[in-house]
């Protein structure tokens, strides 16, 4: 086995987690599970009482007196008048009462009943995290029921195709593939790394819009100096293209319509971005000066910025958010806890990764890519949250990327670097004016994608982290490039 | 011989150590009981002082004090139920400092109970091999 040549160490996961004790934590947070449940629906009994109440007491006042049946002792009613019909008195708590008219009344049982819907909707987020616990346990003792071993290598450099280890069952603890999925995993590791130069040769466009003429020198240096870029950037170029083709087949006129609804500008910025992917890499200046205008077309676009524009960028954002989960598992795995993250965020993070979004979805065919795009738009939302500025976003996503490449080169998640890469393809786009690098934001960005990297509790995290780090050899060298830019 | 007698010894300490550190453990229950009552009612209270200022001044405010309605003042209800809360949260307070107390205790407790059994242990294991 490969273990022996790697220097891995197999731990059955039964080691771990004791096969008894996790069905006795899965049947413990069931229990608990069901005390909640029943408080849930005592408290939806409450909300139901506390609105029959409003219902009764706004009709009471209806009329000057009710004859009603007045109840009297255990078991017994007599007829009865219900007079001052406008006056209530409601008890406030600790035996104290007042006196109100209806509306007052009213008032008053609004407002606890908006109390008690937040305690019922914190009720239910504790359940919801009970569940996942819940559903945690019981994979964790079903795996180790059935002996799945947990094999951990050593990551070894060299290639990046060879890193990859045998199970037994059922593949969602850490390192563990199949052939198939080495194969898969090469594949896309090409792709990863036609990415990874393609966002580069971006990015240096990027770099001297925001850095005027001295770093030309640099970004030219650099640039030319590569050949295997060239290559990789004309194959990126190429799988981009027919993926581009094979989706507006399918049917994405109608996105495209709505891409024409908001200006033509950005059918016009599409189709440049379109040439530059189909032009021969090293025309490095050339696609350079093509980002540029589109940039300025995008900074006029932005000058004109409104909410009609808002609400298309969410359209856009949502048909990219479509896109992704059409990738394959790992991605739209990684997709979904980003997505989660995105629901967080408020309009500035949607305005700025829409934005982002936007001029990278002719690019998001890729599913790669849509990946490197997801996490783009959850790290630029967590940007929002840094710096609320769309602007600044949008100057802390430039320079997060900086840090981005800057930190994965030592801790080597491959995801940060296409991050990385992907960013440049829409900092020309974006409303930049010229920014100032928020390096305060390095630490929130690098402590998301040290969290991915490193958790092994979600197999999507576990799945995205290996496959990045099967990347993470070849993107390396971008890395340092980039590095080499930044310095 | 003496080992005898001082296991035996050891073991009478087992238990009293034992006992002590089950009552510290419902004192603390209880000490939680009581936390939990004080926190509710303290909720409860602001709740009323957050209705009162919303009140104007003229508005009618009774007490139930057993089966009687008593008509208070707005003033007066408001200042009640002010100190009623100083009251209550420095209850409060006073119940987490005991709590700490009481845990700590338990945790020392406990301690010495384990060194005791490991004591214990080695003296049978001394004896069996002699």
């Amino acid at each position: 086995m490969e273990e022996a040549a790697k220097k891995g160490r197999v731990t059955p996961l039964a080691s771990l987690f004791p096969v008894e004790e996790a069905q006795k934590a899965v049947r413990r947070v069931h229990e608990t599970l069901s005390e909640k449940e029943a408080e849930l629906d005592q408290f939806r009994g409450f909300i139901s009482d506390n609105t029959n109440l409003i219902n009764l007491v706004q009709k009471l006042p209806e009329g000057l007196h009710h004859n009603i049946m007045v109840p009297f002792g255990k078991a017994a009613f007599f007829p009865g008048r219900l007079i001052h019909t406008n006056e209530f008195l409601v008890l406030l708590g600790e035996g104290y009462h007042v006196e109100r008219t209806s509306k007052q009344t009213v008032e008053i049982l609004k407002r606890r009943g908006k109390a008690l819907e937040s305690q019922f909707e914190s009720l239910k987020a504790t359940m919801q995290d009970l569940k996942a616990e819940a559903s945690f346990f019981g994979i964790t003792a079903s795996e180790a029921a059935e002996g799945l071993v947990e094999i951990r290598e050593d990551y070894v450099e060299e290639n990046f195709t060879e890193r990859e280890s045998q199970s037994g069952p059922p593949k969602e603890h850490p390192p563990s593939f199949s052939e198939a999925d080495k194969v898969k995993v090469a594949v896309e590791d090409e792709e990863y790394s036609r990415m990874m130069s393609r966002l580069d040769e971006l990015e240096k466009a990027e770099l001297e819009a925001e850095y005027g003429n001295e770093r030309h020198e640099d970004i030219e240096n650099v640039a030319v100096s590569d050949e295997e870029y060239a290559r990789m950037m004309s194959r990126l170029d190429e799988l981009e293209k027919e993926e581009l083709e094979a989706e507006f087949v399918n049917g994405r006129d109608e996105d495209n319509a709505k891409l024409s609804v908001n200006d033509e500008e950005y059918a016009h910025m599409i189709a440049r971005l379109d040439e530059i992917e189909k032009k021969p890499e090293t025309e490095r200046g050339n696609e350079r000066d093509e980002d540029e205008k589109i940039k300025a077309d995008f900074d006029r676009s932005s000058d004109q910025t409104s909410l009609g524009k808002i609400n298309r960028f969410s359209e856009l954002e949502y048909q990219s958010r479509k896109l992704l989960e059409r990738t394959k598992d790992k991605k739209s795995a990684t997709e979904e806890t980003l997505s989660k993250r995105d629901t967080q965020k408020d309009l500035t993070g949607q305005l700025n990764c829409t934005g982002l979004t936007v001029q990278s979805r002719p690019k998001e065919m890729s599913h790669g890519k849509g990946l490197v795009q997801s996490i783009m738009k959850s790290t630029s939302l967590e940007k929002a949250l840094v710096l609320p500025e769309v602007k600044e976003n949008v100057q802390a996503a430039s320079s997060s990327r900086s840090e981005v490449s800057r930190n994965s080169g030592p801790t080597n998640p491959g995801i940060a670097q296409a991050l990385g890469k992907e960013f440049p393809t829409s900092a020309p786009r974006a409303p930049l004016q010229d920014s100032k690098p928020g390096f305060d934001s390095r630490k929130a960005f690098t402590g998301s994608i040290i969290e991915r990297a490193h958790n092994i509790h979600t197999s999507s995290s576990q799945q995205a982290a290996t496959s990045s780090q099967s990347t993470g050899s070849q993107p390396s060298k971008p890395v340092s490039r980039f590095k080499m830019q930044r310095r | 011989m003496a080992s005898p007698a001082a296991l035996r010894e050891l073991q009478r300490d087992l238990e009293t150590k034992a006992n002590d550190l089950s009552r510290i453990q419902k004192d603390i229950a209880k000490n939680h009981q009581v936390r939990k009552k004080y926190t509710i009612q303290l909720g409860e209270n602001e709740l009323v002082l957050k209705e009162l200022d919303l009140l104007n001044e003229d508005a009618n405010v009774y007490k139930l004090i057993g089966p009687v309605l008593v008509k208070q003042d707005l003033a007066e209800a408001n200042a009640n139920v002010r100190k009623r809360i100083e009251y209550m949260s420095a209850e409060l307070k006073r119940l987490d400092t005991t709590l700490q107390d009481l845990e700590e205790k338990q945790n020392s407790k406990r301690d010495s109970i384990l060194k005791l059994q490991q004591r214990i242990q080695s003296l049978q294991a001394g004896k069996s091999k002699a």
